[in-house]
C-alpha cells in the first residue's frame, strides 16, 4: 500500500515543536539583519570586508530559515534537502556565470 | 487515488499524513529549487548591470536605509507568524491558525504598500524600468519578488477560506503547509535582496 511507510516508520505522535526554538531562531535572524545594516551604515570594518561578511550573514540567516521555519530539521526531509540543494547549485552556477560573463 | 482513512490527532504531522500530502510537499520543494534558479538569474543580471545607470540616479542616491529596514522587519516577522500558524495547525487549533495566517497576510499587505510607495517615489526621481540597465534589472528582480508577495497573499487568503469552511484535515493541511513554505521562501529571497540590492547599493 502506498502509505504503509507512513504508519510503519513514522510515529503518529511526535514531540510537539517548541515555540521557543522558533523564537530563538527568529531573534538570531533579527541580530544577523541588524549586523548587516551596521556593517553598511557604520564604518566598523574595511570596505573590502563588507560584502563577504554581509553574504555570510545572509547565508546563515537563510540556513536558519530553511532548517527551523521551513522544518528541514525534521525527520524525512532528505529528499527536500536534495531538491533545494540541487536548485541552489544550479542557481549559484547561473548567477556566477551571468556576473562574470566577459 | 483512494483515500485512506487517517486518524487525526493533535500533534501529528497532518501535512504528510497521506501519500498525496507527502507528494505535495516533495513536489513543492522541487518547485522551490526551480524558483531559486529563477531568482539567481535575476540577481546575476542585476549585479552585472547595477552600475549602468546612464544619467539616472544610482542606488546609493536612491535607497533609504530606514525604509529597507522596516520592510525587512515586516517580512521577517510575517515569516515567524506563518510558523506559528503551522504550529497551531498541527495542534488542530483552527482559530489560532486562522489568526496567525491573518496576521501574516496583513503584514504581507503592509510590505506591499511600502514597496508600491517606494517604487512611486523612485519613478518621481527618474528611476524607472526604462531609464537604464540598472532600472530594468532592479525592477525585474525586486518586482518579481513583489509579484511573489502578491501571489502569496492571494493564495494564503483563499486557503484560509477553505480551512475556515472545511476545517483542518488531511485535505487542507498539505495546502496550508505548502503555502507557508512559499511564504518563508519569499522571506529567504528578501534576505538576499536587502543584502545584495539595498545594502550593497548603499556601499556603492
Amino acid at each position: 500500500m502506498a502509505d504503509q511507510s507512513t504508519s510503519n516508520t513514522q510515529p503518529t505522535e511526535y514531540k510537539s515543536e517548541s515555540k521557543m526554538k522558533h523564537i530563538v531562531s527568529f531573534v538570531a535572524m533579527i541580530l544577523l539583519t541588524v549586523a548587516a545594516f551596521v556593517l553598511v551604515l557604520r564604518d566598523v570594518v574595511p570596505v573590502a570586508w563588507v560584502l563577504p561578511l554581509m553574504l555570510g550573514f545572509a547565508v546563515i540567516q537563510v540556513l536558519l530559515q530553511l532548517f527551523t521555519f521551513m522544518h528541514l530539521d525534521q525527520k524525512g526531509s532528505l529528499y527536500y534537502i536534495l531538491f533545494i540543494a540541487f536548485g541552489v547549485m544550479v542557481a549559484v552556477i547561473s548567477a556566477a556565470g551571468i556576473i562574470f560573463m566577459p | 487515488m483512494a483515500h485512506h482513512p487517517v486518524e487525526i490527532k493533535p500533534g501529528m504531522h497532518l501535512e504528510t499524513a497521506t501519500f498525496e500530502g507527502k507528494n505535495k510537499v516533495m513536489g513543492f520543494w522541487m518547485f522551490l529549487g526551480a524558483e531559486t534558479v529563477l531568482f539567481a538569474c535575476l540577481f546575476g543580471t542585476y549585479l552585472a548591470l547595477r552600475n549602468q545607470t546612464v544619467n539616472g540616479p544610482s542606488g546609493a542616491e536612491l535607497f533609504d536605509p530606514v525604509l529597507v529596514a522596516v520592510a525587512t522587519a515586516i517580512l521577517l516577522f510575517s515569516s515567524l507568524t506563518s510558523v506559528f500558524a503551522m504550529m497551531a495547525m498541527n495542534k488542530l487549533d483552527k482559530k489560532g491558525m486562522l489568526f496567525w495566517l491573518g496576521v501574516t497576510v496583513l503584514l504581507g499587505l503592509s510590505f506591499l504598500v511600502l514597496e508600491i510607495y517606494e517604487f512611486v517615489h523612485y519613478i518621481h526621481e527618474g528611476h524607472t524600468f526604462m531609464s537604464s540597465a540598472f532600472g530594468s534589472s532592479f525592477y525585474a528582480l525586486v518586482g518579481t519578488h513583489g509579484a511573489h508577495v502578491t501571489f502569496g497573499i492571494i493564495w494564503i487568503s483563499t486557503i484560509m477560506y477553505q480551512a475556515w469552511k472545511w476545517g483542518i484535515n488531511t485535505e487542507t493541511a498539505p495546502k496550508l503547509f505548502v503555502s507557508s513554505l512559499y511564504w518563508h521562501f519569499i522571506d529567504v529571497v528578501w534576505v538576499f535582496i536587502f543584502t545584495l540590492v539595498y545594502l550593497l547599493g548603499m556601499v556603492g
